[in-house]
């Protein structure tokens, strides 16, 4: 199996392909409408010296955009997720239940709360077949 | 003593006497206050083995010293007796603005004992209380009651019973102003047995604060955490109800009397979100709450019409949707109101007809029994019957009145697995198949099985993480009873605090323990350390459990319920049962239960209870 350097273009292809081949994704996420980004802090001390602005975009059940973006595009999402590293290393690892780390206040979610509670099934699904994808992240590289 | 009234009340209905009373500061620092102040009363100045519903046992009422404060989601307080539904130890907590009055009327809490040979209210306006008649309201349902109390002064604060009350339904509940209710344990019927139909309250005073500038600074902090909890989001925009989409998928909802574990459809009709977008007309909000978590709902139009008026919390939107089958939120709103004006705990009420319909659908009890109703999955019009039936005692509504345990008995199904409860409690609308800690903390609560008297749900579905009170995950996995007993024993000891302190435990989900702590500190001028509060968990979880002692409870009845052992073929709690002997095992060493379940002399003697120890080993 192919592995990938997180946080990378090649990495969220990757993801975005395995959602992209699940039909259970295509099933669960047939409502869906939207972009979420994902704003990962920089982390020095990880070996990310940037913050990372990530764009992924969903249409009923499809996989639009998926790309590394600036922080004004990132900023344009319906939906914002916004969080340390380690944190979402934990998350894309299956250390910590996303659902969780939003409760905690270990990750900030901008955006329509009420929606994502309605589709937490889809938003689960994605990030399940995010750990399916063989990931080295900055602070192992 | 700041925080405190430094009163208390005590009525004797049976005499009509009033009087008033203090308590000493090392008992407040000991128990703090709600329902932990109210067990301490009732071991030491009253007989635990009378009858609930006879005159001698006291009713109580208690609050917190944070109550009044301003402090945010400081509105709690606790409502207290030996439980008619289940012969042991009954409370239950309330929102509202009830505890925050009576401490302006100068009271810290109120017992009162005896019975009224007709109909009365108790009045309590700046420190003077009378009693007066009650004939009009007698028989008038909780919105009507409070209506024609308030129609008098609008300033009156109100808890008032309704029928079933007055009837002595054994799940009875009490009305606060129409919109916060103490559900569990049948306190209602003790207010009833007394022939009291409401107390009504007022006041002025201001209640005193050891340093009023920490408290600000704490009290504006605690807003800012507050306003940065997703948590407190969550619960303003979808009520309780949020949890019902998060929890289907988790494999916390129960489904069709405990035996389906997964139905997207019935969490998509009956979720907050769906709440949110149909018959919401607004959020209300406790006393000093900024989060406002209530519903207020309206059915216009169709065969389950309402006035506007309070919304179902989650568990209602369970023991009357997914509990018993039925797909129609306007339902479920309906038979909220109805228990709402009856008088009546949703709990209780939708779980013993759940457990009715089983019972109905087996061909146990028979159209006859069932006085003609078809009580089939999911008929509603059946149900609202049901309901009104079960306030009046009327018919199979006399027998189900009881609750489903004593209900069982009477319908010959007494140890079937449709029973669903603990110590006589049936359980609230989370699996403990799905997570292994609730099931523990259901088998050891001191009121039978209670979701709100300690924080595990918080900790085990990962509401919260307190590394800074005690060692915990962030992120368990509900599905296991490994390190369970040692989460559940420390949720408890925080989570009971949410109670003495009379603070919301959704609050303290959303606030830092420090913050609560400081709060607290700020407003008595204890100046406690976390462990000083931890203690006083322990001591009241323990205190309680001497009680129950004493009222014949022992090793034999910390068990969870047949249903709860038999593994769901679906869901993601499939396959998954809570290992009983482990958790219990491991939980009662931690506890320092002995192999009866009851407290050792060392733990007693650890926690300063020497009554108990009095009582328990001589």
């Amino acid at each position: 199996m192919s592995s990938y350097k997180g946080l990378t273009q090649e990495w969220l292809d990757a993801w975005k392909q395995k959602i992209a081949e699940s039909k259970e994704y295509k099933e669960i996420a047939k409502d869906w409408e939207g972009s979420v980004s994902i704003i990962v802090n920089a982390a020095p001390d990880k070996n990310l010296p940037e913050t990372a602005y990530l764009f992924t975009d969903y249409w009923h059940g499809d996989v639009r955009d998926f790309v590394l973006c600036d922080e004004a595009r990132a900023l344009s999402a319906r939906f914002i997720m916004s969080g340390e590293y380690v944190r979402w290393k934990q998350v894309a690892t299956k250390e910590l239940d996303a659902t969780k780390a939003l409760m905690q206040g270990k990750l900030k979610l901008k955006g329509d709360l009420t929606y994502v509670v309605r589709n937490v099934k889809t938003i689960n699904k994605v990030i399940d077949l995010l750990t399916e994808v063989n990931t080295i992240w900055p602070d192992e590289a | 003593m700041n925080g405190y009234a430094g009163k208390f009340l005590e009525v004797d209905l049976t005499t009509g006497a009033v009087a008033g009373f203090s308590l000493e500061e090392a008992r407040l620092k000991k128990f703090i206050g709600g329902s932990s102040l109210a067990a301490s009363l009732y071991l030491e100045r009253y007989n635990l083995h009378a009858d609930p519903l006879a005159p001698e046992s006291p009713f109580m009422v208690m609050n917190g010293p944070l109550v009044g404060s301003g402090f945010p989601g400081s509105s709690r307080f606790a409502v207290a007796a030996k439980s008619p539904q289940t012969g042991i130890w009954g409370e239950s907590a309330c929102g509202g603005n009830f505890g925050p009055e009576l401490k302006k009327a100068g009271f810290d809490g109120i017992v009162i004992t005896g019975r009224s040979s007709t109909p009365v209210i108790l009045s309590i306006a700046d420190g003077e209380a009378i009693i007066a008649a009650a004939d009009k309201l007698w028989g008038k349902d909780i919105y009507e009651a409070t209506d024609m109390l308030k129609a008098e002064d609008k300033g009156w604060k109100v808890l008032a019973i309704g029928p079933a009350g007055e009837n002595l339904v054994r799940f009875s509940a009490i009305g606060n102003d129409k919109a916060h209710f103490i559900g569990r344990t049948g306190l209602g019927a003790v207010m009833g047995s007394k022939k009291l139909k409401a107390i009504i309250v007022r006041g002025n005073k201001s209640s005193g604060k050891c340093d009023e500038e920490k408290f600000k600074a704490v009290s504006k902090e605690a807003l800012q955490e507050i306003k940065e909890s997703t948590f407190a989001e969550s619960l303003h925009l979808m009520g309780s109800d949020v949890g019902m989409d998060l929890g289907m998928m988790n494999g916390d909802v129960p489904i069709k009397n405990w035996t389906v574990g997964e139905d997207f459809e019935l969490s998509a009709k009956l979720s907050g979100p769906t709440m949110r977008e149909t018959y919401l007309t607004k959020a209300h909000a406790c006393a000093n709450c900024p989060v406002a978590c209530k519903r207020v709902v309206a059915v216009k139009d169709g065969p389950y019409q309402t006035e506007e008026g309070p919304g179902p919390e989650y568990e209602t939107c369970c023991t009357f949707g997914t509990l018993i089958m039925n797909y129609d939120l306007a339902a479920v709103i309906k038979a909220n109101e109805l228990c709402n004006r009856y008088g009546m705990d949703t709990i209780s009420a939708g779980a013993t007809i759940a457990m009715v319909m089983e019972l109905y659908e087996k061909g146990i009890i028979s159209a006859q029994t069932a006085d003609g109703l078809v009580l089939a999955w999911g008929n509603m019009d059946t149900v609202c019957a049901l309901l009104k039936k079960i306030a009046c005692r009327e018919g199979l509504g006399n027998i189900l009145a009881d609750g489903s345990l004593q209900a069982a008995a009477k319908l010959g199904a007494q140890g079937l697995d449709a029973v669903v409860h603990v110590k006589g409690l049936e359980l609230p609308m989370h699996d403990p198949r799905g997570f292994h800690g609730m099931g523990l903390a259901y088998m050891m609560s001191n009121r039978g099985a209670c979701h709100l008297q300690h924080a595990a749900m918080g900790m085990e579905q990962g509401m919260v993480s307190w590394p800074q009170l005690f060692e915990m995950k962030e992120d368990y996995q509900g599905t296991t009873s490994q390190g369970k007993a040692m989460l559940v024993f420390n949720s408890e000891n925080y989570g009971i605090l949410g109670n003495s302190l009379s603070i919301c435990q959704y609050l303290m989900y959303c606030l830092k323990p420090e913050t609560i702590r400081d709060g607290f500190n700020a407003v008595t001028g204890f100046n406690f350390e976390f462990q000083d509060l931890l203690l006083c968990g322990a001591r009241d979880w323990t205190l309680k459990r001497g009680i129950n002692n004493l009222l014949g409870i022992s090793a034999k009845d910390d068990v969870l319920p047949k249903r709860i052992l038999t593994p769901l073929s679906e869901g993601a709690a499939a396959g998954s049962v809570p290992d009983m002997q482990l958790l219990r095992d491991e939980y009662y060493a931690i506890r320092g239960l002995d192999a009866r379940g009851v407290p050792t002399r060392e733990k007693l003697s650890e926690l300063g209870l020497t009554e108990l120890i009095n009582k328990l080993y001589t």
